[in-house]
């Protein structure tokens, strides 16, 4: 039924070069051709129905009209060897203790800075760097990243690399759980032959990692709350998804109150006091009186009674700065400097279109490069050379000359690609993988993550808004292969 | 639980009741239309009537020009202008459930989405009877199966008393709305022809949903004392005014775990008001003239209850810091 297709130069997750199985995806190939193309055919749709039943969708806005959509599935899992896993979360570990470092350091001592291994205008000139708001502020644990999620590609050798860290407001946790729900809904038999990392107790430990950022000053009732931008955002689902399964209240902007530098919550019996909160919504919409005074999301006060000690905010503020594209490009030295380690995930090479130098040879080449706007995200303001016109790379060219600081230029890493079997037909399609790393007293990683597929044939953007979806990603238990 | 969520919890119930409601007091109409063919202007009052019970003539008559079959039911099941049209109140119901769908049980979230996502992307063609009751059966399928996973699944506690709370204030004004529309009818027309206007009770049964409970309590000859008794006052059925408020009462009790306290006791207060009026001996000895002041007293005192109800859990003016 499945019948292999040519790798060509791209890393298959599946198959070798020479068309066979790898073998940690036997099993599942054997499973997979018993089926027919109908029976196949027939359960992918009742899984996309199921997920847009279930009301997991994500709002796509156009001329400011917002679409529901679903994110669309592809049954095919992306397996991982439990030797793979073992170093990525690791590496995962590493990377996100070193940008906690960074973070703390340059919101208090500037070490970094001052010994010169980070230019200091590359922090300081950065728009998300919020000394002034939150400069020299204690927060609980010291810690700054309560969730990241990590973006993982594999190259032509296969190599794991770090395409990007999201210290901010990662989502898409609520789809990993989504996505092992409908595949043991609709594919039960896949999973008889594997043995497998649960994802069952993760959301405990995540819970247990929430209400350890105990704030200096905390009621007797360690209250914690999710607050959301409301059912309007695009990642609503993931909201709602974390706020239940954590046992949380859901509180928007307008639910909270500041008093006297306590926050509190109106409820249906008065003002109630809270604790902790792991926001959702970015910095600059956190508090009109610090940030945007036009915000109608945030909440007036919520800075000062951060800095008080009365609540704490997760993730922290200000964590922007450490996970742009341009400081990216350091995290490497962030590790060596802090952690006296090597990085266990390799990077991407990356040029800095601000050096001259590294400006002149890459504008000799941009048809080899992608080109990053440094402050953009999800596939916005990029340029993929071997994919673009010649019109295109001339206004890329203009831009970065107009504007070099903001732009950075990665080689094309041909990226790796897995089997996806979508409208009746198998084909490859390139892969990335978003890990999710929960920092409280504990440190965890969730086994697998996100695994989002470029699902139009030769695409390779993976993000929801420009059709990507998603595929379960299975971590393998050791002792099996 | 935050007073936003008890709003929308409290919106999500009101209009899943009232998507319910309107659907059967349409369908009912619809049928009734068939078997009462030839008399035109009869036919138009009952329009009237079902406008009136369902939205506002006053809007239709802004909305349309002609008040014809299809333009009604356009503006009862699917316009977007009238609030409670029930795709509306579908709509509205939909929107609540998404709001506080880490309170609700998942499956009640599923149907209202189930049908919300059905509906919108159906296709109705102008005139189709048949396609217009289906989307109506639905939307009270709907309704009697969420019914049914708030009882099974939801434990007693705060949201599920907000849900009920709702739904009971919801059904006692529908059917305080309906008596007082029928009633008017029924004065209008006893004076242009005596003894038709049992036509209206029976009515105001059907559109409720009692008639056969009714038959099992009274003789099938209408008497007009007996429907009002019936449906005002009547202690043991789910639509009588008494009931619902009864279980308004109860479950505004089991909220506040039997206390009255000094935020809540204007809203018992105002429950106590209202109760007192329904003495069946009391209801009895109105005359015909004096029900339709009976009923406008109720709605406006249903309408306190309401506002009492959310000022006392907040849920109009912002909270303060005790």
């Amino acid at each position: 039924m499945f019948k292999p297709y040519q790798t060509d130069l791209f890393f298959d997750e599946m198959l070798q070069q020479s068309g066979s199985t790898k073998t940690h995806y036997q099993a599942f190939h054997n499973m997979m051709n018993q089926f027919s193309a109908e029976e196949l055919r027939e359960k992918h749709e009742t899984a996309q129905l199921s997920f847009l039943r279930q009301g997991i969708t994500f709002t796509v806005y156009n001329d400011n009209v917002g679409t529901e959509r679903t994110m669309p599935f592809d049954f095919i899992p992306i397996i991982v060897p439990p030797d793979a896993w073992e170093m990525i979360e690791k590496g995962m570990i590493q990377r996100a203790e070193a940008l906690n470092m960074f973070l703390e350091d340059i919101y208090k001592d500037q070490a970094i800075l001052n010994d010169g291994i980070i230019p200091r205008e590359l922090v300081e000139q950065n728009p998300n760097y919020f000394h002034k708001q939150v400069g020299g502020a204690e927060i609980p644990l010291n810690n700054h990243i309560f969730l990241a999620g990590i973006d993982l590609i594999r190259d032509q050798e296969g190599t794991y690399r770090v395409l990007e860290d999201n210290l901010r407001n990662p989502s898409g946790m609520s789809y990993v759980y989504q996505n092992r729900y409908v595949m043991r809904q609709v594919y039960p038999e896949f999973f008889n032959r594997h043995s497998i990392h649960s994802l069952e107790h993760q959301l405990s430990n995540m819970q247990e990692a929430l209400l350890s950022h105990v704030p200096k000053n905390c009621s007797s009732k360690k209250r914690a709350v999710l607050l959301t931008p409301g059912m309007y955002n695009s990642a609503y689902y993931d909201h709602v998804f974390l706020a239940q399964q954590m046992g949380i209240e859901l509180v928007e902007g307008r639910d909270l109150q500041v008093r006297n530098g306590v926050v509190y919550m109106k409820t249906i019996r008065g003002m109630q006091r809270v604790d902790i909160i792991y926001r959702r919504i970015d910095d600059e919409y956190l508090d009109p009186d610090a940030f945007n005074p036009d915000s109608a999301l945030g909440v007036k006060g919520l800075l000062e009674a951060y800095r008080k000690g009365n609540v704490a905010i997760l993730n922290g503020i200000g964590n922007g700065v450490a996970d742009d594209k341009a400081m990216y490009a350091y995290v490497p030295e962030m590790i060596r400097y802090y952690l006296k380690e090597e990085p266990l995930i390799p990077n991407v090479d990356t040029y800095f279109m601000r050096n001259k130098e590294e400006r002149e040879w890459a504008l000799e080449r941009l048809d080899e490069l992608v080109v990053k706007n440094v402050g953009a995200s999800g596939g916005y303001d990029m340029l993929i050379g071997p994919h673009a016109s010649a019109e295109e790379i001339a206004v890329f060219k203009e831009k970065i000359e107009e504007n070099p600081s903001q732009y950075i230029a990665q080689p094309t890493i041909q990226l790796s690609r897995a089997p996806v079997f979508q409208e009746g037909d198998f084909y490859p399609c390139h892969v990335d993988l978003r890990v999710f790393v929960m920092r409280g007293e504990k440190t965890h990683v969730l086994p697998g993550g996100l695994s989002r597929v470029a699902l139009k044939k030769g695409s390779l953007v993976v993000n929801s808004s420009q059709g990507g979806g998603g595929k379960d990603t299975w971590v393998l238990k050791g002792g099996d292969s | 639980m935050l007073s936003r969520v008890a709003d929308s919890l409290y919106w999500m119930s009101r209009n899943i009741e009232r998507a319910e409601n309107n659907a059967r007091v349409l369908g009912v109409q619809l049928i009734q239309m068939l078997e009462a063919s030839s008399e035109e202007s009869l036919t138009n009052y009952d329009w009237e009537t079902v406008i009136e019970v369902c939205g506002s003539l006053e809007e239709y008559n802004h909305l349309y020009e002609k008040l014809t079959i299809n333009n009604i039911i356009d503006y009862l099941a699917f316009s977007e202008s009238n609030q409670s049209s029930v795709l509306n109140c579908v709509k509205f119901a939909r929107e609540n459930a998404r709001i506080t769908r880490d309170i609700i049980p998942g499956d009640l979230f599923e149907v209202w989405n189930d049908l919300f996502l059905e509906s919108t992307n159906m296709y109705i063609p102008e005139g189709s009877l048949k396609e217009v009751h289906g989307f109506l059966k639905r939307v009270k399928l709907a309704s009697l199966t969420s019914q049914g996973v708030i009882e099974s699944s939801m434990s007693r506690g705060v949201p599920y008393r907000f849900i009920k709370i709702a739904k009971w204030l919801e059904r006692g004004e529908k059917t305080a709305r309906i008596l007082n529309v029928l009633s008017e009818k029924s004065n209008d027309d006893r004076e242009r022809a005596d003894g038709t206007n049992y036509y209206y009770w029976r009515s105001a049964l059907q559109l409720l949903n009692g008639y056969d409970e009714y038959l099992k309590k009274y003789p099938p000859r209408m008497n007009e004392k007996d429907v009002l008794t019936f449906l005002i006052s009547d202690y043991a059925f789910p639509r009588s005014i008494q009931y619902c408020m009864d279980h308004v009462r109860e479950a505004i009790i089991a909220l506040e775990g039997g206390k009255v306290s000094h935020y809540s006791w204007r809203m018992y207060a105002a429950l106590d008001r209202l109760m007192a009026e329904f003495d069946e001996d009391k209801i009895r000895s109105l005359s015909v003239h004096e029900f339709s002041s009976f009923l406008d007293d109720f709605q406006d005192r249903c309408n306190d209850i309401s506002q009492v109800f959310s000022q006392t859990y907040y849920l109009i003016e912002p909270a303060h810091v005790p």
